[in-house]
């Protein structure tokens, strides 16, 4: 290299400068002092070029779960129709709400009731936020279903998102075990009968029935210890094992390519991601890297193939907070309109007739109507292990993201099927049925 | 898209904005600030006035821990001037609580103190309510989910409208005041006491059970009826028994709307609690047995009734013990049970007696209660119907016989729909069904007047009316009732006795040809209650009625099992395969049934028990 030599200017009298300077850079200091703050924090621009929105996923913690790029059907609204955003939308507002609601309730069976008629009358906002926290749960049940059916009629559970679908009827299961687990807190009429009669079904199990029903209920029946087990499992163990579940599932996504799309909406879609070379001007050897090469599926564009991705900066992000703006809207103006029911306190000399479980539950008690065993656990369990299966067993990788595709006939055809049937037996068990679950007419 | 996120958004703001303001502009906080403003203007003096200027509004609580449960009462969040006896006149909720000598209030100093310091008290041991609500409609009870509205003032929205008017008055809270003053003749709990007079007076201790008070088992007990039931279910109870079950054999007694108060009321102040009592006195009460009797002048703290002659001494327990409730005697009828006036001629003493003691020794359908009285008392009051002697007074005119003494269970058109007829069971015949009416001859109807039918309500008229008398009543019966009248046709085959001896073989023959074919009316304990016997009308004949099987000759059992019984929902057997042979195995069985009557056992009244037998 060449010599650097550096020129050092004549030394000027320290005074002088420092009298001067020393005014004007105490001002600006104190100028600078909030923005200083505010720069430490936020240490990048909001963006205004290509470069800087693809940095927006490596530069931001709450962000980097995105991708820089993401394609464009996936924010196409009548593809997703957001649910899954909105799973997680119901989901973070139940966390909060229930957060808030956990500093008025105590689980204990003398004061439980007392604790709900407090919260309904003398806390702040307590009917609003208690309301708020009820209607997200049913909505939660509904919409993660809902989801559940969208990601099956597009086939977006297909090779490599089987494990992804799994976790998915998992994270499931734990909402329906949620709102079970809530079901009871408020500690009245409505919530002991409801989960006496789910932990009934549950008993049904051959073999381990019993056990299982010891286990949830630590009793026999109904009492104290079901109350603070179900109390734990609902604010603690539960939404832990949710969260976890969330976690993989969104790393899931990300590693699987992003959400599913039809074949046709990636043409070239057989190139391979192009390799660079690098060469390092020490002659250490060659050294190449892949770009993005943890990714499956060519999704990564290099060079001039057909692009049908946007930034997520702000593409994505748009569309999840008009998901979460819709979402959350509708949940207040439910909650401001409707009151969640609380009935009589406890009285377990007067059971209801009839004693009905939560509604999503309806379905299985209709059944269990017919045949405790087959209607509690046999058709349940065989349901819940096809639904399981369902990406081990269709193995046939055309009709992906699609809504309805012909390949598919069959398999939404079935899906639909039992997902009607499921419904409509919540809707017998919730209307039509009366006192010694007789047909009763609700008109 | 951008359009839906504004709307979206402004849905948020607005109704955030909705939320904020309903919680910060509370109705209570306006009651309070209005106190305020009012309560300045009266202020004696600036320091008063300054202290209300810069008083803002906050919950007031009053925690009671003194009556069981913690309660927590929000009630002086609204109604702040409780105490403040300036605002008398003022309209709720800033009305002044009234005080009155009758609250146990008194004068001091010219001004009024109160003997139940809400302090002390609180508002709801009084009043009920929902203490923790801080709006009107969960304060006060209004939410029909909610066990205690505020009692006397408020009606929930479910309560039967015919019923409202009626629950509605001051006077209810005297439930309350007897969670503690439970004296008998306390003066501030007047209903209560009337209640509890007419608890026995109207013959409720005979099949209810109240704990200390009565020991009946018939029917539920009532120890805790204030606190499991809201006084709408209370006198819905009383006026129609079979709103809730349809199958009650409860009688609807004839009261007054304001008996049926004070029963409520009363009823009501079952709470099974006992706030003036402490827990060890509530415990030594457990634990000692009873010493005497439980009987209504035990329990009203009358003295017992000991008058020299048994006759005398029987007519005064017969009113005092309420048997009019149910029972005609002379002037007085409850309109439910049979008519006693002549019961001197047509029973016997050991009938009475045994009748007393167990009713179901006698006529095994009784809804009679057994009481448990003593034996002396049973003693006397078994003399006293045996000393009604008299007979009726009615001239030979068939209708006014049939009115004065049948019509009260055949009804007064014949059709067995008189005034007991619900309770009586066998229900009284139908004397318009001319099915039946013509397919018996004549004398079986004369005999079944004169000498009764055992085991059921139908007296021996013969004891009481002459023959003649008889007769034309039951000409009247059959002009005036029975539609045609056709001669009756006698049927040669049926023998006069049961041509099959009675063994252990036939017996056990009828026995397998009754559970084949009688047990879906007669039911499997042969007792009438099969599973069809609820919609036939005759029920079903009981067949365990072993007074009534005794009686029943061989040729009218076999002749009903072959050929029914017209007019009633028994078949005639032989159309279905039967034969006389089979008949008359079912026979030998169903007298099996009913061996011959033991000696009545004597009933154990309380005196008799140990306490080791509680």
């Amino acid at each position: 290299m060449s010599d650097l030599s550096v020129q050092v200017p004549e030394a000027v009298a320290p005074e002088a400068v420092e009298t001067v300077d020393a005014k004007q850079s105490f001002a600006a200091g104190l100028a600078q002092f909030l923005p200083n703050i505010w720069h430490s924090i936020f240490r990048h621009p909001l963006p205004d070029s290509d470069l800087g929105a693809s940095q927006t996923s490596v530069t931001n913690f709450f962000l980097h779960i995105h991708p820089v790029k993401v394609h464009k059907n996936t924010l196409r609204p009548l593809y997703t129709l957001g649910l899954g955003v909105m799973s997680f939308v119901t989901f973070v507002v139940l966390t909060v709400t229930g957060i808030l609601l956990m500093f008025y309730y105590v689980p204990s069976t003398t004061q439980a009731y007392d604790r709900m008629l407090d919260l309904r009358g003398s806390v702040a906002f307590g009917t609003f936020l208690r309301n708020l926290h009820r209607w997200s749960a049913h909505a939660m049940v509904a919409i993660v279903f809902l989801h559940m059916a969208r990601v099956f009629l597009t086939g977006s559970y297909k090779k490599p998102r089987e494990f992804n679908w799994v976790i998915g009827c998992l994270l499931f299961l734990l909402t329906l075990f949620l709102s079970f687990t809530g079901y009871l807190l408020p500690w009245d009429q409505l919530a002991f009968w409801a989960i006496t009669v789910g932990t009934s079904i549950a008993a049904y199990a051959p073999l381990i029935g019993s056990k299982i029903q010891f286990l949830l209920l630590g009793d026999k029946a109904v009492g104290q210890e079901a109350l603070l087990r179900f109390y734990v499992l609902h604010v603690v163990v539960l939404p832990a094992l949710v969260t976890l579940l969330i976690a993989i599932h969104f790393w899931r996504i990300r590693k699987d390519g992003g959400l599913s799309r039809p074949v046709e909406a990636d043409l070239g879609a057989d190139q391979k991601p192009l390799r660079v070379e690098i060469v390092s001007s020490t002659p250490a050897g060659k050294r190449t890297f892949g770009l993005m090469g943890f990714v499956r599926g060519p999704f990564t564009k290099v060079g001039n193939v057909p692009d049908n991705s946007v930034y997520a900066w702000p593409n994505l992000l748009v569309a999840e907070l008009f998901v979460f703006v819709i979402t959350v809207a509708a949940l207040l103006v439910v909650s401001l309109l409707f009151n969640a029911p609380l009935e009589e306190p406890v009285n377990i000399l007067h059971p209801p007739n009839p004693a009905k479980a939560p509604w999503y539950f309806l379905g299985l008690q209709e059944l269990v109507s017919y045949s405790a065993f087959w209607g509690g656990v046999g058709i349940p369990g065989v349901e819940v292990a096809l639904l399981m299966l369902t990406p081990y067993i269709d193995r046939k990788v055309s009709g992906v993201g699609k809504w309805f595709a012909k390949e598919r006939f069959l398999a939404n055809t079935l899906f639909i099927t039992f997902a009607l049937l499921n419904v409509i037996f919540i809707i017998i068990g919730t209307f039509f049925r009366g006192p010694n679950w007789t047909m009763v007419s609700p008109f | 898209m951008k359009l839906a996120l504004a709307i979206a958004s402004a849905v948020i703001l607005v109704v955030s904005g909705i939320v904020f303001y309903d919680q910060f502009f509370h109705l209570w906080e306006r009651n309070q600030n209005t106190y305020f403003d009012q309560a300045r203007t009266q202020a004696r003096n600036d320091s008063e006035r300054k202290e209300l200027a810069d008083r803002s509004p906050k919950i007031e609580q009053i925690i009671v821990t003194q009556f069981g449960d913690n309660r927590v009462d929000r009630c002086t969040t609204c109604h702040l001037a409780i105490d403040d006896p300036r605002f008398k006149d003022h309209f709720e909720p800033l009305k002044t609580h009234p005080y009155s000598t009758a609250l146990g209030d008194f004068q001091r100093n010219g001004r009024w103190e109160r003997r139940h310091k809400f302090t002390d008290f609180g508002c709801t041991v009084c009043h009920d309510g929902q203490g923790r609500g801080l709006e009107a409609g969960y304060a006060h009870g209004e939410d029909e989910h909610w066990n205690d509205p505020l009692i006397g003032y408020i009606t929930q929205a479910n309560w039967r409208k015919e019923f409202v008017p009626h629950l509605k008055g001051k006077e209810y809270m005297e439930a309350n005041c007897a969670q503690c003053h439970t004296d008998e003749n306390f003066a501030g709990t007047p209903h209560v006491n009337r209640g509890r007079q007419l608890f026995f007076q109207t013959n409720c201790y005979g099949c209810h059970r109240i704990e200390g008070l009565s020991e009946g088992t018939l029917a539920p007990e009532l120890s805790e009826a204030g606190h499991k039931f809201k006084i709408d279910y209370l006198w819905e109870s009383i006026v129609d028994p079979r709103a809730n079950l349809a199958t009650s054999f409860m009688p609807k007694f004839n009261l007054s709307d304001d008996d049926v108060k004070c029963l409520v009321i009363f009823l009501k102040s079952r709470r099974g609690v006992n706030f003036a009592e402490t827990s060890l006195a509530r415990y030594e009460a457990r634990i000692t047995p009873a010493k005497e009797v439980i009987t209504p002048e035990a329990a009203l703290n009358k003295p017992a009734i000991k008058l020299p002659d048994q006759v005398a001494e029987g007519k005064a327990l017969f009113e005092d013990r309420a048997c009019t409730a149910c029972h005609k005697l002379g002037d007085k009828d409850g309109g439910i049970a049979p008519d006693l006036s002549f019961e001197g001629r047509m029973k016997d003493p050991d009938w009475l007696r045994d009748h007393f003691r167990a009713p179901r020794s006698r006529i095994p359908d009784s809804n009679m209660p057994a009481f448990r009285f003593t034996d002396a008392d049973f003693a006397a009051l078994t003399a006293y119907l045996e000393s009604r002697q008299e007979p009726p007074k009615i001239s030979n005119d068939g209708a006014e016989t049939f009115k004065t003494l049948c019509s009260r269970c055949h009804g007064e058109k014949g059709d067995g729909q008189g005034v007991t007829a619900y309770y009586l069971d066998p229900a009284p015949r139908d004397l318009t069904k001319s099915s039946f009416m013509n397919s018996k001859p004549e004398d079986r109807f004369i005999r079944s007047i004169t000498n009764g039918v055992a085991g059921t309500s139908m007296p021996a008229w013969g004891k009481v009316l002459t023959d003649e008398q008889i007769h034309t009543v039951f000409s009247y019966v059959k002009t005036a009732f029975v539609k045609e009248n056709r001669p009756f046709k006698e049927r040669a085959n049926i023998p006069e006795t049961n041509p099959t001896p009675s063994t252990k073989d036939s017996i056990a023959r009828g026995e397998a040809t009754f559970l084949k074919r009688c047990t879906g009316c007669h039911g499997l304990k042969a007792d009438g209650k099969g599973a069809n016997s609820l919609d036939i009308v005759p029920r079903p004949r009981n067949l365990r009625n072993r007074w009534f099987v005794e009686k029943l000759i061989d040729h009218r059992a076999l002749g009903s099992i072959l050929y029914g019984v017209q007019g009633t929902a028994m078949p005639a057997w032989v159309d279905y395969g039967l034969t006389m042979k089979d008949a008359s195995d079912l026979l030998n069985y169903i007298r099996s049934l009913n061996p011959p009557p033991a000696p009545a056992q004597p009933s154990r009244t309380i005196a008799a028990l140990t306490p080791g037998d509680r």
